[in-house]
């Protein structure tokens, strides 16, 4: 396969301040437009990884590369813009909670400073994707857990990334509804974008037939 | 070493036009949003603007009264005279030539003579002393040429005052000179004074006005932090994340301006009346001025401009630590 790798781990180690080390020498390729599960145990490092991947984190030894350059290299003005490629799924959907349903979704297209028209046509159609065309005017707090997850996913896809970085993105949902949004993530790999979710969800995440990959923690 | 490639989404940075398009929606959000800030929280914004208000309208309402009693101390007032009596024997004639001769001097204006018989006519009508006059029989009183000098050439000390008499009455018409002015001159030497006061106190209040917003743009900011770190984690650079409250730092700047501009124009309302009675009763043509144009635009410039220096402090601090931080 000639594809090229978008994302490189080379013996990734991540200790926290804690001392808790989440990240034993991690070696992983992904390669561009690849959609791959993560599992593993509740603290086998999930999270961790994907947070390294977004710079919301750095390895304390080891290097994260994209498009085979380390991360590492970003200068600090130069992350903001790398991270509007990806679109984070975060496990607790970090939804402001002064702001309607359509003013979260809408902020990453405001960040990029897209005209109100635009917007309006991206952030509907984005909602309409998650099932939440009805719901734009709500506030997150008259939610249920299952929307709000589905707020996060509609801001995460709304920029049109390059990269789909999901944590846990079916955990607050039935399995119907969470087939669907697998759906949805699968029809963004079809035009190319590279979908990487972490999820404890076995049964799914075997149905969807892609890559998965087991992380085992670290015990010491 | 691995080859080097852009990571970040490469922007097409030829096309001027979509930036300045970016650049104008950015600057459109954080207005709108700035606003609404204000507008949703009246009560601590209503305190913020009072506060500033109140801070600005000390140093403007000095600086307006410095200005009227400078307006008192300029070459059009006719207030200030210097009059020259004249010698018994000194004509008409000779009064007008030296009037010609005294204005030609730098520090002269203009210069009217008065002649003794108009000066009689003025005295005759002053109730009571028509009667008195008539009893002196010969009209007492002499030839006089009546100087308005420029307040602006004669200098402000007092030796420069007697300086520019000594020379007056050298003149061998002139029998005795009176000065009008003195006065004049002694409240110019005060305003000097009275200017450097206003500046300390305008300074200092200044600096109150700078720690009042940056400290509402501080708690501002604490209320906000997951809105900032969540706006983080999905791309926002420092600039954006800083712009909205830039613009609520000159809002309140601005407004807080806006609102002692108010209190010092009403203030001013209220003396209006007496004063011009006043100066009336003096027989003077003093008006008491208002805020002029200038100075409006300058405390709303002044205003504006503390508002946004004390926001930028006030998030710079924020940014700086949080990155510091760097959650
Ligand atoms: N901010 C942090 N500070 C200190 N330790 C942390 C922090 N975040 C995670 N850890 C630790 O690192 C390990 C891996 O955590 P991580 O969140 O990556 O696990 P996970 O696989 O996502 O778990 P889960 O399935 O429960 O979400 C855990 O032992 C956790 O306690
Ligand atoms: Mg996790």
């Amino acid at each position: 396969m000639t594809t090229k790798t978008i994302i490189e781990f080379r013996q990734v180690h991540k200790r926290y301040p804690t001392g808790q080390l989440a990240l034993y020498n991690v070696n992983l390729t992904i390669r561009a437009g690849e959609m791959l599960f993560i599992t593993g145990n509740s603290g086998a490092g999930k999270s961790t990884l994907l947070k390294l991947i977004a710079l919301l984190e750095n390895p304390s030894k080891g290097d994260v590369l994209i498009d085979g350059t380390p991360l590492s290299y970003l200068q600090a003005r130069q992350i903001p813009n790398y991270r509007r490629r990806i679109g984070f799924i975060f496990q607790d959907p970090h939804l402001l909670y002064d702001r309607n349903v359509f003013d979260n979704v809408a902020m990453p297209l405001l960040i990029s400073g897209m005209p109100p028209t635009d917007i309006n046509r991206r952030v509907n159609a984005a909602l309409d994707k998650v099932g939440l065309g009805k719901k734009t005017k709500s506030y997150p707090l008259m939610l249920s857990a299952g929307e709000r997850q589905r707020v996060g996913i509609a801001r995460a896809v709304v920029n049109r990334p390059t990269m789909i970085l999901a944590d846990e993105p079916t955990g607050n949902l039935d399995p119907e509804l969470a087939q669907d949004i697998m759906h949805t993530f699968a029809q963004f790999n079809d035009i190319g974008v590279t979908v990487l979710i972490a999820s404890h969800d076995h049964g799914l995440v075997e149905r969807m037939q892609k890559r998965i990959i087991v992380l085992q923690r670290v015990e010491l | 070493m691995p080859e080097k490639k852009p990571l970040a989404r490469s922007q097409p940075t030829n096309n001027l036009s979509r930036k300045f398009k970016v650049w104008v929606h950015h600057q459109q959000q954080a207005i709108d949003f700035s606003l609404k800030r204000l507008w949703f929280n009246p009560i601590s914004a209503w305190i913020t603007l009072i506060a500033i208000a109140l801070a600005l309208s000390l140093p403007t309402s000095m600086h307006v009264l410095v200005k009227n009693l400078q307006s008192l101390t300029h070459n059009n007032q006719s207030v200030p005279t210097i009059s020259l009596f004249l010698k018994p024997k000194v004509t008409e004639q000779q009064a007008n030539d030296l009037a010609e001769l005294v204005k030609s001097q730098p520090e002269v204006l203009s210069t009217i003579v008065v002649t003794r018989d108009q000066a009689l006519q003025d005295f005759k009508k002053i109730a009571g002393l028509a009667d008195t006059l008539k009893t002196l029989g010969e009209n007492p009183l002499p030839n006089i040429v009546v100087i308005t000098p420029k307040m602006s050439d004669l200098g402000v000390t007092d030796a420069d005052l007697q300086d520019f008499t000594k020379r007056l009455k050298t003149y061998k018409e002139v029998e005795d000179v009176q000065i009008d002015i003195e006065w004049i001159q002694r409240l110019r030497a005060i305003l000097q004074i009275a200017e450097r006061i206003v500046a300390v106190v305008a300074a200092l209040l200044a600096t109150t006005v700078l720690l009042v917003v940056g400290n509402t743009i501080r708690l501002d900011i604490e209320n906000r932090k997951d809105e900032i770190r969540v706006t983080r984690l999905i791309g926002a650079t420092n600039r954006y994340i800083r712009r909205p409250f830039l613009y609520g730092g000159l809002w309140l700047g601005l407004f807080g301006g806006f609102l002692s501009l108010l209190v010092v124009n009403i203030a001013l309302l209220f003396l209006v009346d007496p004063v011009n009675k006043l100066s009336m009763l003096y027989g003077s043509d003093f008006n008491l001025g208002g805020i002029d144009l200038t100075t409006t635009l300058e405390v709303l410039a002044i205003s504006a401009s503390l508002g946004l220096i004390g926001a930028w402090l006030a998030v710079n601090r924020y940014l700086w630590e949080s990155e510091i931080i760097n959650d």
